[in-house]
This record gives C-alpha cells, sequence and structure tokens, in this order.
C-alpha cells in the first residue's frame, strides 16, 4: 500500500512540473474572440446605439466567449476586460480602476481569510461530521444530511471549498459500506447531493458565491443598498424550498437499493470521535466567525459600517489572535477571483455608459412584449442556461447589466433593477447539467460515483424544478410580498 | 509420442491468451470484465493484471475548473485527497471484488495502481510487457478517451456484461480478414458458443484492404462481391457459412450482431477512412452502439 501510494506521489510530483503550453485551439479561440471587437468595429451602428455601445457589445462576446471556452484563466479575461476599454476609449482608464474600490471587492477579501481560518482548523470538517451525526437513521435521510449540511456549510464559506471538504468524508463513508462506483444509485445520490447542497447552499448568503457580492456591488453603483440580512431575506425561501426538491428529484431518478446505514454511522462516529474535542483556535476561530455573522446580520448596512468593514474587521481578529497567519492567507485566499470580479464589474459599468446593455434589453425582449412575467422567466431560463456552459460568475457579469437595463428603460414594467439582479444572480448559481459548468459539480464527478449521463439526467429536472422556484417566489414573494 | 503431440497442440490451443491484462479507470469501475476474465483465465490457463489507472484528465479538469476559485495550495490537497480516496477505492472495493473471482478460481493475477491518461497508461503497459489480451468496460460519457482502440495491436475485448449465446465475426473489404476468422473459429470451439460470419462489402468506402492493412484505389462494388465470395468460399471449406451483406459496415455490424442475438461481435483491423468531419474512429463509434460485448482484433 505504501509503495503504491510513494509511486502515485512521485507521478504526482511530475506532473506538477510539466509546462503548461497554450494549443492551437486556444489560440484559434483567443483570435476568434478578439475577431468579434473587430467585426462590431465593421459592422454598421444600428439605430439607438452609440459606436461606443456597439464596440461595447462587441467586449460583451469577446468576454463571453474567453469564460466559456477558458483558453486563458478566468481571471486574465477579467484583466482584459479591465484594460480594453481604456485601449479603445470606450472608458477612461481612471474610471476603469476605480472600480476597485467597491466594497464588495472588499468584502471579498475578508471572507475569504475568514474561510481560510475555518479550514486552517478544519473547523469545517468538524461541523460537517456533527451535522451528519443527526441524519445516520436511514439511507435516504443520510443523502439528505449530506445535501443540507453541504448547503449549510456554504452559508458561511465559499461552495467550492465546502465541495472539496465533502468528497473525502462522503467517499470514505462509501468505501467503508463497500459500495461500487457508478453501480449504487446510493453513491450516485450521496455524491450528487454534494454537488447540488453546494449550488443551492450558495444562494442562501453573500459568502457563498462570488456572484453574489458582485450583484450587491452593481446595485451599490446604481445606489441600491442590500445588507447581509436583505440578501438572505431575499435568498432563503428558494433555498428551503429547492433543497428538500432537489433531493425528492435524486431520488425519484436513482432509487436507493440499500436499507442498512449502520455502517456509515460507524465510520462517522469513529470520524468524530478521531476528530476529538474543539481545540483552543478552534474556539476563537468560532467566536470571531460568530461574532462577524452578528455584525453582518444587524449592522451591515450603510448608515453603519457596512459588509466590507465588518469582513475585515473579522480577518483583522483572527490575525490578532494568532488564528492565522499571512502565509495561510497565501495559500488559501484566491485572488484571481478578485480580478475576476474586477473585469466584471468593469464589463457592467462600460455596459451601462455605453447604453449597450439598454439596446441589448430592448432587442432581447422586444419578441416578449413587454411582458413582466415573461421577462422574469425570460432572464431565470436565459440565466440558467448560460450558467451551466460558462462560469457562473462571468454567466451573471454578463447578464446583470442587460437586467438592469431592462428594468431602466422599461420602468413600467415593474421589474426593478432589484428584482432583476436577485433574479439573475441566484438563477446563476444554478449549475446541475453538466460537469464542466461549477467545480463543485467537478469535483463531485471526480469520485467516479456518478456518470455525466446521471448528473445531466437529474440536473435537467432539477433545475426545471428550480426555473420554477425562483419564477413563483420572484412573482409572489420578492414582487408580491416584499414589493421589489 | 502421439499423447506429446496432441498436449502440445492442446496447449498452443489454449494459449492464444497468456497474459491478459484489465485496465480499469477511475472515473468509471464495470464489474462484469472480471466474470468474462475468469472464464477465458480458465479456458486459456492466462495470468491477469489488474491495473487500476487514476485518470489525470478528470484530475486535471476539476483543477482548471478550480482555477479561479481556489488556490495552488487548496487544489493540490485536494486532488492528493482525490488520489488518496481513488487508492483505497481500488484496494477496498475493485481489487476485492477480483480476489474473489480469482483466487476461487486458481488464477494467478497481480494488482498495479498508476496516474496517467488512460490510453497511454495503457499503451505504456503493453509496450513494457508481455500482454496478448486487454478486457476492458466501455462508457461513452466519460472524459478518457480510447485512442487505445487505434493505437495498439493486440487483442481489445469490451465487455457489455449481456449473456447471449453466440459469436458474430465480422470480415469486410475493409480488413485483411486474416486474423478475425482464426480467433473466432477458436473462440467458438473453446466458448462451445455457435458462430456466425459476416462479410460486409462496405458501400461507404469501396477499396480493399490488403494483408498489411493498406487501403487500393477505389474499386467497383462488382470486384469487391467477387472478394466476398472467393473469402465466403475458402471459409466453407472450413466449415463456417459466411453471410455477405452489402451496406454501411458499422450498420450492418449492429443489424446482424441483433438479429444473431450475439455474446461477442470479433471485428478486424478495419481501416475505414473517415467522413470529412469524422471526429471518431469507426471503432469507436461501433463500442459507443455496442449493447454487445466487441473483440477488436488489432
Amino acid at each position: 500500500m505504501k509503495e503504491k501510494k510513494d509511486k502515485i506521489e512521485d507521478k504526482f510530483r511530475l506532473i506538477k512540473g510539466k509546462t503548461p503550453t497554450t494549443s492551437q485551439k486556444n489560440i484559434l479561440i483567443i483570435l476568434l474572440a478578439f475577431f468579434m471587437i473587430i467585426l462590431f468595429h465593421f459592422l454598421p451602428t444600428p439605430e439607438g446605439l452609440t459606436y461606443h455601445g456597439k464596440i461595447m457589445i462587441g467586449i460583451l462576446f469577446m468576454g463571453a466567449i474567453l469564460w466559456i471556452a477558458e483558453p486563458i484563466p478566468l481571471a486574465i479575461t477579467g484583466l482584459l476586460i479591465m484594460i480594453i476599454q481604456p485601449i479603445l476609449g470606450i472608458m477612461p482608464a481612471k474610471d476603469v480602476f476605480s472600480a476597485f474600490g467597491n466594497q464588495a471587492v472588499f468584502f471579498l477579501i475578508g471572507a475569504f481569510i475568514l474561510a481560510s481560518a475555518i479550514e486552517k482548523h478544519g473547523l469545517h470538517r468538524r461541523i460537517a461530521l456533527r451535522l451528519l451525526t443527526f441524519f445516520e437513521s436511514s439511507p435516504k435521510l443520510f443523502t439528505f444530511g449530506v445535501m443540507a449540511s453541504c448547503a449549510f456549510l456554504s452559508f458561511i464559506m465559499p461552495e467550492h471549498g465546502v465541495a472539496a471538504l465533502f468528497l473525502p468524508i462522503v467517499v470514505s463513508i462509501l468505501i467503508v459500506m463497500k459500495i461500487t462506483p457508478r453501480k449504487s444509485n446510493f453513491g450516485k445520490i450521496s455524491m450528487l447531493s454534494i454537488a447540488y447542497g453546494c449550488s443551492i447552499g450558495s444562494l442562501g448568503t453573500l459568502v457563498g458565491g462570488a456572484r453574489n457580492p458582485l450583484t450587491v456591488g452593481v446595485l451599490a453603483d446604481n445606489g441600491i443598498t442590500v445588507t447581509f440580512f436583505d440578501w438572505m431575506k431575499y435568498s432563503m425561501p428558494i433555498v428551503l424550498i429547492a433543497l428538500p426538491l432537489v433531493w425528492l428529484v435524486l431520488q425519484i431518478s436513482f432509487p436507493i437499493e440499500i436499507k442498512n446505514i449502520s455502517t456509515a454511522k460507524r465510520e462517522i462516529d469513529k470520524q468524530v470521535s478521531s476528530a476529538g474535542k474543539m481545540g483552543k483556535y478552534e474556539i476563537v476561530v468560532t467566536s470571531i466567525l460568530v461574532l462577524t455573522i452578528i455584525l453582518w446580520f444587524f449592522f451591515s448596512s450603510p448608515e453603519y459600517f457596512g459588509l466590507a468593514v465588518i469582513a475585515i474587521l473579522g480577518s483583522i481578529l483572527l490575525f490578532i489572535t494568532g488564528s492565522i497567519t499571512w502565509r495561510d492567507v497565501e495559500e488559501r485566499v484566491p485572488w484571481g477571483i478578485i480580478l475576476l470580479y474586477g473585469g466584471a464589474i468593469t464589463l457592467g459599468f462600460g455596459m451601462q455608459t455605453t447604453d449597450a446593455g439598454i439596446w441589448i434589453a430592448r432587442s432581447l425582449f422586444a419578441a416578449l412584449s413587454n411582458n413582466p412575467i415573461l421577462i422574469i422567466l425570460g432572464l431565470i431560463i436565459i440565466t440558467v442556461v448560460l450558467t451551466n456552459v460558462m462560469s457562473n460568475v462571468g454567466a451573471v457579469a454578463i447578464l446583470l447589466p442587460i437586467g438592469i437595463a431592462i428594468a431602466t428603460d422599461i420602468p413600467e414594467l415593474g421589474v426593478s433593477r432589484l428584482l432583476a439582479s436577485m433574479i439573475i444572480a441566484l438563477s446563476g448559481g444554478l449549475a446541475f447539467m453538466f460537469v464542466i459548468a461549477t467545480p463543485g459539480n467537478a469535483i463531485a464527478y471526480s469520485s467516479g460515483y456518478f456518470s455525466t449521463k446521471d448528473l445531466f439526467k437529474s440536473g435537467i429536472i432539477s433545475n426545471i424544478i428550480c426555473i420554477v422556484i425562483i419564477f413563483v417566489v420572484a412573482i409572489v414573494y420578492w414582487r408580491g410580498v416584499l414589493g421589489l | 509420442m502421439n499423447n506429446v503431440i496432441k498436449k502440445t497442440k492442446e496447449k498452443q490451443k489454449h494459449s492464444l491468451f497468456e497474459h491478459i491484462l484489465i485496465p480499469i479507470s477511475s472515473e468509471f469501475y464495470q464489474k462484469e470484465i472480471f466474470e468474462i476474465s475468469t472464464v477465458l483465465a480458465e479456458k486459456f490457463h492466462s495470468t491477469i493484471t489488474l491495473l487500476y489507472i487514476i485518470e489525470e484528465k478528470t484530475l486535471d479538469q476539476t483543477d482548471k475548473l478550480s482555477d479561479v476559485y481556489r488556490t495552488t495550495f487548496e487544489k493540490e490537497v485536494t486532488k492528493k485527497e482525490i488520489i488518496q480516496r481513488y487508492i483505497s477505492s481500488a484496494d477496498n472495493i475493485i481489487f476485492k471484488d477480483a480476489k474473489q473471482l480469482f483466487t476461487r478460481k486458481n488464477i494467478l493475477f497481480n494488482e498495479t495502481i498508476i496516474q496517467g491518461e488512460f490510453s497511454e497508461v495503457i499503451k505504456g503497459q503493453v509496450a513494457k510487457n508481455d500482454y496478448d489480451l486487454i478486457i476492458m468496460g466501455f462508457e461513452k460519457e466519460c472524459v478518457l478517451n480510447y485512442r487505445l482502440f487505434d493505437d495498439i495491436d493486440i487483442p481489445i475485448w469490451i465487455e457489455s456484461g449481456h449473456n447471449k449465446e453466440s459469436l458474430l465475426a465480422v470480415c469486410s473489404n475493409l480488413a485483411p480478414n486474416q486474423k478475425v476468422p482464426e480467433i473466432s473459429i477458436h473462440l467458438s470451439q473453446i466458448l462451445g458458443l455457435p458462430l456466425h460470419m459476416l462479410y460486409v462489402v462496405d458501400i461507404e468506402d469501396t477499396v480493399e484492404v490488403d494483408s498489411i492493412g493498406h487501403r487500393s484505389e477505389r474499386k467497383s462494388l462488382q470486384d469487391l462481391t467477387k472478394r466476398a465470395r472467393s473469402f465466403a468460399s475458402s471459409m466453407q471449406e472450413r466449415g463456417v457459412q459466411v453471410t455477405i451483406v452489402n451496406g454501411i459496415l458499422e450498420k450492418e455490424t449492429e443489424k446482424a450482431a441483433k438479429q444473431y442475438e450475439a455474446r461477442l461481435v470479433i471485428v478486424g483491423r478495419e481501416q475505414k477512412k473517415r467522413g470529412i468531419f469524422g471526429l471518431k474512429s469507426l471503432k469507436r463509434k461501433m463500442a459507443e452502439k455496442c449493447e454487445y460485448s466487441i473483440l477488436f482484433v488489432n
């Protein structure tokens, strides 16, 4: 066994040394992306659109191609979108880079530092195992427990980290239970529950997915404030309805073949007891986390501190108490997402200032005859489709300016900017169908317990159900009850 | 003396597959491959190597998708965790399944775990070792590729797990038709399954392939049918009835496999030209449509 591991480790080290090269296919994609701008430069400017607006749509297409095909890292596409606007004279460099001054960026940094402290001290693992102990009585309940626990943890840390945490926990349980990969429906549901639980949970708070703070940032630029509590007030009904329904879809799609779960129970209990008592730093991190969440709940509105100040305060407390070092931050904070965010927010800004967003909104939704119900449904469907084929932050970044433009341009529709943004932000998290749709899916898929066909089969039904849920919540709760 | 000759002949007859390689990808696991491997290993007195391949493409895909969302450190930790789970899964589930079957039948076997790209790892192992048969499962919706179908020159058995009662050997104008008749007659005798032989004159690709696999100029259907008839009569002399059909190779094969309820379809070194947009090889297409097992006699 040890020999085998060493062999793998050696190979692993060799792989790390590989030099990445740009393939011919990637070069073609990059050329195609740039060609979009040239194409839009030569196309006649349609009525109602300025030259700058036309070029901005070219940039939007360029960004979409690069974010879908990923010939270069997503973050680098973000940087490209930022610098290409001053180069082409769409927006002055000063305005482009000032978008980074948005407090949502600092909220993201703070949230990632908090998450890294949770990960460093294994607090997330302890919470995950503790949660699973409540769901040990039957196989069906166990799979629900996996999904609910993933969702819960995605409220307090990024969804992809949660998927990476749950993968080894659940696989180790499946191995002890001798669950055969691909053959067992219990294995399939357990792993799919990780992927879907993380995606659904990431809608719940501003911490789960980077698209949430992005939306808050874009809304702030439009003079609309959304606090931590506001976000939860809007999103939680969707999470609470979607979670059991998607779980039900999995149960119907893959009827569980086992009845006894005592081996899993023993394994969970073993892992819980091997985790031992909470260490000093775990207690400190928990306290700081609880304090931060309380502050987010009650003091994140502009008249108090705002989201970012609280997130950074929490992070600084972690340093002061010695719970985290700069090395930990270097190891665990994905700075690339900040760059991606920068590209996304400047893309939206450019679309708004050149009125390109409004022009697209008019052209796209003219067919829907200014019917608010159809427009809401259209926005949800387009976002879900797009988020399944590209990075969800990218999908939200592309659609937010268009959604906001619809709301601004056609006020008589009764679709507010906040409503349109929430629809896009939350639909943007529903990447259920493909492995490539989100890292959470890819991480769960790597377990080998389900096929791409299984993911698509359950994903398409779950996506349809979630489209209906968001639609109903948008009409009844957001518009009807909250008056969004 | 006669006895010695008989024994040697018997040994030669049974040593068609002396060393069997069973590659299993971490991406999917098909338990049925062990059952057919046990049957063949018993009949041919073969030794078996179980090769568990930790699929690099899956790991790379996870890595690439996590690129902007997770740090290099986090991705490495996750990658190591995943690899450890794969090893654990191979040891505790897959190898155990195999052990149960093989030890019961006293079949010699060994097991290896290698990380890499599926086809490349197998090609490497085949080059280094003296294998004469690969038995593997197949799944269409996979990240891993099946380049090995066209790159490896030993027979590849793709097991579907369906229990049917006959063998179908497929010959055509697009193959040398040398190994397929030999192996299929041999397998039919050893496995005790009736043999059906089909000769397809491919109307899409009207060339002839010679004994070393070279394609000729395009020929008339008349010429190709003449060659088919001559092949059929030579097989008839050996007691095998050949059905000649004109059509598209892969479609006719599928049709015949259904008609004869084939347990195994034996296909040779078919050199069919890919269409202008043909991304998949003939073998890959056949494997995708397979509800029956296929033996590619490469």
